[in-house]
């Protein structure tokens, strides 16, 4: 127990929303590649969240039936988007097939910004529990002062 | 005698770790407000509190512990299965600032009073 562990989770809490947007960045970047190293259109990212436990102390709390407060939260992967290419009518494009039509990727920039929106707040939330953190401990030091 | 003005800071000093483990509860809430089937966790520790006191016997407020508890209920706002409400996670963070602050605070003016008491009031 103490105020660095609140920090360590606010931190990760930082990465992980990070993480995020890095992808969100990826995924608008590539909103046009239609060929990529593997030769198809550029599919779409995302990232799995899990809770961070496993550290001694949760261990030991779940051992004796307790609960811990965990360590934060970690991505566990990255996933690629499976969902179905859009086809678009362009016959002057490279990558067009014989009917004229041009695999693009599977981004939808409208569900990125959104995506986009939701992992910035998340970013701030854990900001502001740093900072709450912070004045707590700075508090903490005028004891007996 | 000085064991009774050193008393109130002992319950104090509870109270101010039962804090920092709420503390500790709500930055992990807020760390996993993207987690799906994360369940927000909050510290049992006040109630606890007010009841050994009704029993009147400052013994038993020693053996209080605060305890991380897991709220299970669900967010019907979510479809993902968290149940984290970041507007009252941030709510919650900012009452127990507060809080915390203000036993920091009665703790120095119970340690200025004992101050107070062995310079003999000069």
């Amino acid at each position: 127990m103490g105020f660095f562990s609140s920090l360590d989770i606010g931190a990760s809490g930082l990465t992980a929303q990070r993480v995020r947007m890095d992808i969100i960045s990826q995924n608008i970047a590539n909103v046009n590649t239609t060929r990529t190293e593997d030769g198809t259109p550029y599919r779409r990212k995302d990232v799995l969240f899990e809770e961070r436990t496993g550290s001694f102390s949760d261990v030991l709390a779940a051992a004796s039936d307790k609960l811990s407060n965990g360590q934060g939260v970690r991505v566990t992967k990255i996933v690629e988007d499976t969902s179905e290419f859009k086809k678009v009518y362009d016959p002057g494009h490279p990558d067009a097939d014989e009917d004229g039509y041009v695999n693009m990727p599977n981004v939808d920039v409208v569900t990125e910004m959104v995506n986009m929106i939701s992992a910035s707040r998340s970013y701030e939330a854990n900001v502001t529990s740093i900072n709450a953190t912070k004045s707590m401990a700075m508090k903490a030091l005028e004891i007996g002062k | 005698m000085i064991q009774g003005l050193y008393g109130k800071s002992n319950i104090m000093e509870k109270a101010l770790n039962a804090s920092i483990a709420r503390n500790d509860a709500i930055s992990q809430n807020i760390a996993n407000v993207d987690t799906p089937n994360y369940k927000r966790k909050d510290v049992a520790f006040e109630q606890y509190f007010a009841d050994s006191l009704n029993r009147a016997n400052m013994n038993d407020v020693d053996d209080i512990q605060p305890t991380i508890i897991e709220d299970k209920s669900d967010n019907k706002m979510r479809i993902d299965g968290n149940n984290v409400d970041i507007d009252s996670e941030m709510s919650y963070l900012a009452k127990n600032t507060i809080k915390y602050n203000a036993l920091v605070q009665l703790i120095n003016s119970n340690f200025s009073r004992i101050k107070n008491v062995i310079r003999e009031g000069k």
